[in-house]
């Protein structure tokens, strides 16, 4: 009997095409506009969440200064340095390495005129295994040929960004002088390319390309200006099979108690913390665009009281033949809610083809890949959500149409 | 016991601030498989009685009764089952639903009373083919002649096998011609299917097919003549 009552609905929606088309134009531009900012939401969302994880990878987390994702921004470790070997030897640690950032006065060689370039510069603690074990959070690093990278035995030797290379005029196997004592050049960064949509992997703590940072080993900075004050991040890698969020806990409770006041953030934190922010954002955005679906829907409530205005004759036909209350009320549920349903599908394929577009423009224009998300759940809740709403809004003209009573119906012209 | 009887029927309603009182003890007793046709000048209460003998209202006081059930005693809903199953209506200007083919017109009662897709859809055919449609099944309302109109009517009182049907001035809006076809049509089904057809009718024409003419005035019967 249900299918009848659809065959009406339609049949009666289709006999008033304008008037139709038009209700359902308010449908489904608030429909556009939902399908389109949720998918982009959970596009950006899952853009995010993949570059992290692609980062972090399931085996690492990090451990950085209390407060450096919460609000009033890190402070640092202060007076507590971090011993990467007491951090290796905790259980379920396979590797740990860190990043320090200081700043040091750095002596270049003379030129030809025989002045030498002397000057404050990032001066920038690297682990060795830094470079080895955690490739995804360093970015690609590549050296000017001949040049290598630290090994465990290094001490008072230096890496170059490129640019910090020539304004000390310094090369492969040059001497230069930070804080008053020699390094022996071993490695130049090949100049970067000043392309920022190369993914240099989220710990690209130079938030340029390193040009004008001089990196030295992790360990020789305890030597030249004492236990760490400002150690930037701390990368722990877990061993095969231990669970990330456990070793974590661990780690940070071990810490702690010795005094630091750090925090160990792993994938997942960091995967709730853009979840949260962007279903934020999303609702915020959604809840605007939902103002035009209110207004859609009033419009599809205008429209079947107009409907049942212009059919109470009709409503009285139906119901001298034998139509109850409760059929009537159903025929104008049905129209209503097809009317949701038509606007909701339009506004499906009109939102996704916008995110789409969006995206590619996005990528076209501002070189970010910014996935859309058209997930069967997002659609089958926009369309199932788009006949309900369509559906609400016919409940009262429905009703009206339900009551009257029917000798007045029969009577109307 | 008859058929249909009616006993001091009154039927009072409101119309702005002044009370109408459109039946005003009103007696009229029907037979099974009678024709009769209830004339009388505007106002004089035939829209009423109808109403009542359709039972699409209820009286305000006095007994309605179909075959010994007091329809006041009804709920509304059973008002439209009993309307749904025994009672088809034609009425003046046809009320056919614009958007639906004539074979979906027939079919509408049928589909209030559940009866399967495949049933109905065969008999609105064959009533269609009855009233001499049988080429004009998916035709709409309004590309069909008046006659046309009011012959899918028809078929749509019968849909439901109704022992009651009321005519509401059935050839009001016809020529003469489809008129006579019409009223013909009536006097078939009374006299081979054994219907009690109510004729409310200005027309002495139609009033012609009648076995007994009820001439209300003022809310109550004022002669009964019988005829043939």
């Amino acid at each position: 009997m249900f299918r009848d009552f659809f065959l009406l609905a339609a049949r009666s929606i289709a006999h008033r095409k304008m008037r139709s088309w038009l209700t359902i134009i308010g449908v489904f531009i608030g429909i556009t506009a939902v399908v389109a900012l949720i998918s982009i939401g959970l596009g950006l969302e899952k853009t995010i969440n993949d570059q992290v994880s692609e980062v972090f990878g399931i085996d690492s987390f990090v451990i950085s200064p209390e407060g450096t994702f919460g609000p009033g921004g890190g402070h640092g470790t202060d007076t507590f340095a971090i011993d990467l070997d007491e951090v290796r030897a905790i259980d379920g640690v396979q590797e740990a390495a860190a990043i320090r950032d200081e700043t040091g006065f750095v002596e270049g060689l003379p030129d030809a005129e025989g002045d030498s370039v002397k000057g404050f510069l990032s001066v920038m603690g690297l682990s060795p295994e830094l470079l080895t074990e955690f490739p995804s959070f360093v970015g690609e690093v590549e050296l000017e040929e001949g040049g290598r990278q630290f090994t465990d035995a290094d001490r008072y030797v230096t890496i170059l960004g490129n640019e910090v290379a020539g304004r000390l005029n310094a090369s492969l196997g040059s001497m230069i002088e930070i804080e008053g004592q020699p390094f022996e050049v071993v490695g130049v960064f090949v100049a970067s390319e000043e392309d920022e949509s190369e993914q240099r992997g989220m710990m690209s703590y130079d938030a340029g390309s390193g040009d004008d940072t001089v990196y030295v080993p992790y360990d020789v900075l305890l030597d030249l200006y004492g236990p760490a004050e400002s150690v930037l991040v701390t990368l722990v890698r877990i061993t095969d099979g231990a669970d990330v969020d456990d070793v974590a806990d661990r780690v940070e409770t071990t810490l702690n108690e010795q005094g630091a006041e750090i925090m160990a953030i792993t994938y997942s934190d960091i995967s709730d913390m853009v979840g949260t922010m962007m279903s934020t954002i999303s609702a915020f955005l959604a809840g605007i665009a939902g103002i035009s679906l209110l207004v859609g829907a009033v419009g599809v409530m205008n429209t079947m009281f107009t409907s049942v205005l212009e059919r109470t004759k009709e409503i009285g036909v139906m119901k001298a033949v034998g139509a109850k209350n409760s059929h009537v009320w159903i025929i104008f549920l049905t129209e209503s809610g097809m009317m949701g349903l038509v606007g909701g599908a339009v506004g499906t394929i009109l939102g996704l083809a916008l995110s789409w577009g969006a995206s590619a423009l996005l990528s076209r224009v501002f070189g970010i890949d910014i996935a859309v998300v058209a997930s069967a759940s997002l659609i089958a809740i926009t369309l199932l959500g788009s006949f309900g709403l369509g559906a609400i809004a016919g409940l009262w003209p429905a009703r009206r149409a339900s009551k009257l009573p029917v000798v007045d119906a029969l009577r109307y012209e | 016991m008859s058929f249909l009887e009616l006993r001091q029927v009154t039927k009072e309603y409101q119309l702005g601030k002044t009370t109408v009182r459109a039946l005003r003890g009103l007696d009229l007793s029907i037979a099974q498989g009678e024709i009769v046709a209830i004339m009388g000048p505007s106002g004089s209460g035939k829209s009423t009685l109808m109403h009542i003998l359709g039972a699409l209202d209820v009286p305000t006081s006095g007994l309605a009764e179909l075959e010994g059930t007091d329809l006041a005693t009804l709920s509304e809903s059973q008002l439209v089952t009993v309307r749904g199953q025994r009672i088809g209506f034609v009425f003046q200007t046809f009320n056919l639903i614009q958007t639906l083919s004539a074979q979906m017109n027939v079919e509408l009662p049928m589909i209030f009373q559940k009866v399967p897709r495949r049933d109905r859809a065969q008999k609105a055919t064959t009533l269609l083919e009855r009233v001499g449609l049988g080429d004009r099944t998916h035709h709409k309302p309004n590309e069909l002649s008046g006659g046309e109109r009011q012959r899918v009517a028809v078929a749509r009182a019968l849909a439901n096998d109704p022992e009651i049907i009321l005519a509401d001035e059935p050839t009001g809006n016809l020529d003469t011609e489809s008129g006579a076809s019409i009223l013909d049509l009536l006097k078939t089904l009374s006299r081979n299917d054994g219907k009690t057809i109510i004729l409310v009718t200005h027309d002495p024409e139609a009033a012609e097919i009648a076995d007994r003419i009820v001439q209300l005035k003022d809310g109550a019967v004022r002669k009964e003549a019988g005829h043939v």
